[in-house]
């Protein structure tokens, strides 16, 4: 844990330490002041004691001591720390004094040989002494000197030192903790402050600072928050654009959107959601490859910003999704406005290499607030009306309603049964006879998928299949009926209804899935009588890659299946199927048995059954419901026919029971 | 942030840590250097291995340093203000400073005048017992008033009939034959040369005063040889070294300490050193007449 401190506590702390450094520093200097200032005073004092000793040696005459007065008054006048000097004879009687003050008390047992002077402390020492040699012809005798010290004047030396000493470290102090806190302050503090601010708010770029490694802190700050807010953009503009086309994504669509609900409440504007589909899209990648579908994406983009206005919104939700939000929007007549000169624009052929391809579009329109009031409810209706306009026919645009938001419900309730019914049993197969118009028996039946809503009954077929065939829930299905059926006739078999042919039909989209397809009848019809399945398929299947069609018709009658052409007459009633595909029977469109009494339709009936028999194709007439249709169908030698005249679809048991009663 | 905080953290302690190391530093810087150590000479033979010492550098290795005078009378006044701490002495300053009270001691002998010391005259010594007023010039206070007693009594010369004159041997190099008066005259080498230049005659010199014996030796402080006592026994191995490369080498040794002797001729010199015997490693008669006169020589260094 790194403990903390303020650059203002450090700096505390090192004028504290300046402080007593410099406090030292000013001790020392004061101390070697002084002891220089002892030396020179022990230095003078020396001086003037060596040629006092030198002149009394020769010249103190005890006869005749006046002659050493001026000469000592002059050393004691002239020199301030000396106060004053005093000669004694050999038995320490006073020979002259300087001083003639009464209070002047001699006591010289305190002081010290002059030769000590170095050992001592002369600003306590009051009094040197010394020797003066004197001789009687050749024999030495001794006076001795002593020197009194100006006490008070070497206090108030050493005192005015020390004053003097101790305002200048203050002033000196005072002036460089000043000085060093202005300097901390301006150069350290204030721009690490400055720096803190920088680096919390990331506002304010400071200026370059004075301090290198302050200013290298500044300037990779700067540095890194450029690079930061560089990459920032960067990535908000990722999150909030589409890669490919520059247009705004869902996210910020979804958030545009919020921004307009919002201001719609205040200011009550209403926009319109338009919900482009491109037509056919799939188409474009699979057959020019991607790149070209990158192509047109982007050039649908570029035709989409063209054509609204400056506020409007455009984005792109992903594969071949676009989403105008047009604001502002008064009336449907601007919307239309729109909706056209999008069309206009995209009719334009895209060109890219040697490709070319007109493009077009089905939208839906959700307009705010009448279709709804939030994002999901507008995306979601604008959305529902473009399936609409897609199942209108594609290259259209649909209002959002209301009732399709009905249909839109229906089918996913339908889509929520589907995906259960297998497990649950929600699928039945009803069976509806097919009767020999000779015999007037039963001789075959088709077998007709039925989804039962445990809640509300019976679901017809063209509720259900249609969106079992987009979502391919077909497959799955039609494996099942295919299962069944089989089933059925496995337990048909060796009873008395061994006889029964049975037919299922088949899908187109379980066509295009044609191996699979195989496989799983060629599983399945193990075990039975292959002669009494049929496959009924019709016209529609065969129209979009017909060759790989016929290879599968083939490979199933190959099997020994036959196959029934049904609804026959109701498409493009191509004769050359006939010739080309080897059906074994003919199913004759409910509405042209229903129309039997219009003199066109009898003709057409009387043709097919002309031309089949002529084929040897068997005719079976959908849809009879009276004697009459089956008289006339009698009449022109129709073999069967199916119909409520003789039964609706029943479920198994009562198809048996039908059947069993005929006989 | 945190890096940024780490890093102001760690410059401020680095800069804590500089300033305590400043204070450290500052505080060594105070200490107390070896203290110098003055000595006072005056031109005598028997210290030329001081001058020798001093010009080779072998003093300033040590931090002591040189005091020359121009008598011993001056180098005992310097001692006794303090001035010095060590002076190169006879016996008589030895004796002169323990009177007075200083607490000194003898720490190497240097040489014994055998001849240094000389007593000189404008009479014979017969002339001289004749006459009715000597004047008679002398360092009062110094080895030359034992020497002149010594010479008085040897000669049995009537002390009441001598004036005596007070002068340092420069003024008493100075002097001039008068015929009128009858002189005597105390000095040692080198300054005799000048004087029997100028006509006086030798009568005496310690080489034949038998009775007197004038050591010559390094006096200090007791406190200050107790304070000192590396640096003094350094002190005299190279007293010991210097006479050791003098007497080796006296031509050379006269170039580096002439002008200690007044400049004086290389002859001179050379016959000056028959006028000393070196005592630094002192002979047991030397000793034994130290002895007698209460000259201490337990502090003498090895």
């Amino acid at each position: 844990m790194i403990k903390k401190l303020s650059i203002k506590s450090f700096t505390i702390i090192s004028m504290f330490l300046v402080f007593i450094s410099s406090g030292y520093l000013f001790y020392q200097s004061f101390l070697d002041t002084k002891n220089n200032t002892r030396i020179l005073l022990e230095e003078n004092i020396q001086f003037n004691i060596l040629n006092t000793k030198y002149y009394l040696e020769k010249n103190l005459n005890i006869k005749n001591p006046n002659r050493i007065k001026p000469y000592l008054n002059n050393i004691v006048y002239t020199n301030d720390i000396i106060k004053a000097m005093t000669i004694l004879d050999t038995k320490n009687n006073i020979i002259y004094q300087t001083t003639l003050s009464d209070d002047f008390k001699h006591d010289h047992t305190n002081c010290i040989s002059i030769s000590h002077i170095i050992d001592s402390n002369i600003f306590k020492q009051n009094c040197y002494t010394f020797s003066i040699k004197l001789f009687n012809k050749l024999e030495p005798y001794y006076y001795h000197g002593i020197i009194e010290l100006d006490s008070n004047y070497l206090n108030i030396f050493v005192k005015n030192k020390i004053i003097k000493y101790f305002s200048f470290f203050l002033i000196y102090i005072i002036t460089i903790m000043i000085t060093l806190w202005f300097i901390i302050n301006k150069v350290i503090i204030h721009p690490l402050e400055k720096l803190r601010q920088y680096a919390y708010y990331s506002t304010k770029i400071p200026r370059p600072f004075f301090i290198n490694e302050i200013e290298g802190i500044r300037y990779s700050l700067e540095f890194t928050f450029k690079r930061l807010k560089k990459e920032q953009d960067e990535l908000f503009h990722l999150s909030t654009r589409d890669p490919l086309s520059g247009l705004y994504n869902r996210l910020s669509l979804i958030e545009r959107i919020n921004w307009l609900i919002s201001k719609g409440k205040r200011s009550k504007n209403n926009f319109a959601v338009l919900f482009l589909d491109l037509d056919n899209f799939k188409n474009i990648n699979d057959s020019y490859g991607h790149n070209f579908g990158d192509i047109v994406l982007q050039h649908i983009s570029e035709v989409l910003l063209n054509v609204v206005r400056d506020n409007d919104i455009v984005a792109r939700l992903g594969g071949d999704e676009f989403v105008v939000v047009l604001t502002d929007v008064k009336n449907d007549k601007e919307i239309l406005s729109v909706l056209k000169r999008i069309k206009i624009e995209l009719s334009l052929p895209v060109t890219y290499e040697q490709y070319t391809y007109n493009a077009s579009c089905s939208i839906g329109i959700s307009l705010y607030p009448k279709d709804g009031i939030t994002v999901t409810d507008l995306l979601k209706n604008s959305d529902i009306a473009m399936y609409k306009a897609k199942d209108l026919g594609k290259n259209n645009f649909q209002f959002f309603e209301e009732t399709l938001q009905l249909e839109i419900q229906e089918r996913m309730k339908i889509q929520t049964l589907m995906i259960d019914g297998l497990e649950n049993h929600y699928f039945e197969l009803y069976y509806q006879p097919k009767v020999d118009i000779k015999t007037n028996k039963i001789v075959a039946c088709e077998a007709l998928i039925r989804l039962i809503d445990p809640k509300t009954g019976i679901i017809p077929p063209d509720k259900f299949i249609t969106i079992a065939e987009e979502n391919n829930f077909i497959i799955p299905l039609g494996d099942w009926i295919i299962k069944q059926a089989t089933n059925q006739l496995r337990i048909w078999n060796n009873t008395q209804f061994k006889d029964i042919k049975l037919s299922i039909n088949i899908s187109i989209v379980q066509l295009n899935n044609n191996a699979e397809l195989f496989e799983t009848i060629k599983h399945n019809i193990k075990g039975i009588d292959i002669s009494k399945l049929d496959i009924e398929l019709t016209e529609s299947v065969l129209i979009k890659d017909f060759d790989e069609k016929l290879k599968i018709i083939h490979k199933l009658k190959e099997l020994g299946l036959s196959i029934s052409l049904d609804d026959f007459g109701t498409g493009y009633s191509s004769l050359s199927y006939l010739k080309t595909i080897p059906f074994d029977t003919i199913k004759i469109d409910k509405s042209f048995i229903d129309d039997f009494e219009n003199n066109q339709d009898r003709s057409f009936i009387n043709m097919i059954v002309a031309i089949a028999n002529e084929l040897n194709i068997e005719v079976i007439a959908e849809g009879v419901e009276n004697k009459k249709q089956l008289k006339f169908l009698k009449d022109i030698q129709c073999q069967q026919y199916q119909g409520y005249l003789c039964s609706k679809p029943l479920p198994i048991n009562k198809f048996e029971k039908l059947f069993l009663n005929q006989l | 942030m945190l890096v940024f905080k780490y890093v102001i953290g760690v410059v401020m302690k680095k800069i804590i840590f500089t300033i305590f190391l400043s204070l450290l530093v500052l505080s060594s810087c105070s200490k107390k250097e070896d203290k110098e150590l003055k000595i006072s000479t005056n031109p005598w033979i028997g210290y030329a291995p001081l001058f020798y010492a001093k010009e080779m550098g072998y003093l300033n290795k040590l931090n002591i340093s040189l005091i020359h005078n121009i008598s011993l009378s001056e180098s005992t006044k310097l001692y006794s203000m303090g001035k010095v701490d060590m002076i190169a002495a006879t016996q008589h300053e030895y004796f002169s400073l323990l009177k007075i009270g200083e607490d000194i001691v003898p720490i190497s002998l240097l040489d014994r005048s055998d001849g240094g010391d000389i007593v000189l005259s404008n009479r014979s010594l017969n002339e001289l017992k004749s006459a009715d007023k000597i004047f008679a010039y002398l360092e009062i206070d110094s080895i030359n008033i034992d020497i002149i007693k010594d010479f008085i009594k040897h000669h049995k010369l009537d002390m009441n009939k001598i004036e005596f004159i007070n002068a340092d041997q420069v003024q008493i190099a100075d002097l001039q034959i008068n015929k009128n008066k009858n002189m005597l005259l105390v000095t040692y080498v080198p300054y005799n040369y000048t004087l029997e230049k100028s006509g006086f005659i030798q009568l005496a010199s310690t080489k034949n005063l038998n009775s007197i014996v004038v050591v010559d030796g390094i006096l200090i402080n007791k406190k200050v040889l107790q304070d000192n006592k590396e640096k003094l026994l350094k002190f005299k191995q190279i007293i010991d070294k210097s006479i050791t490369e003098i007497t080796k080498n006296k031509q050379a040794s006269y170039k580096l300490v002439k002008k200690y002797l007044d400049n004086m001729p290389y002859n001179e010199y050379i016959e000056s050193f028959e006028l000393i015997k070196w005592e630094n490693i002192p002979s047991k008669e030397i000793l034994d007449k130290l002895k007698d006169i209460n000259y201490e020589s337990k502090y003498l260094l090895k």
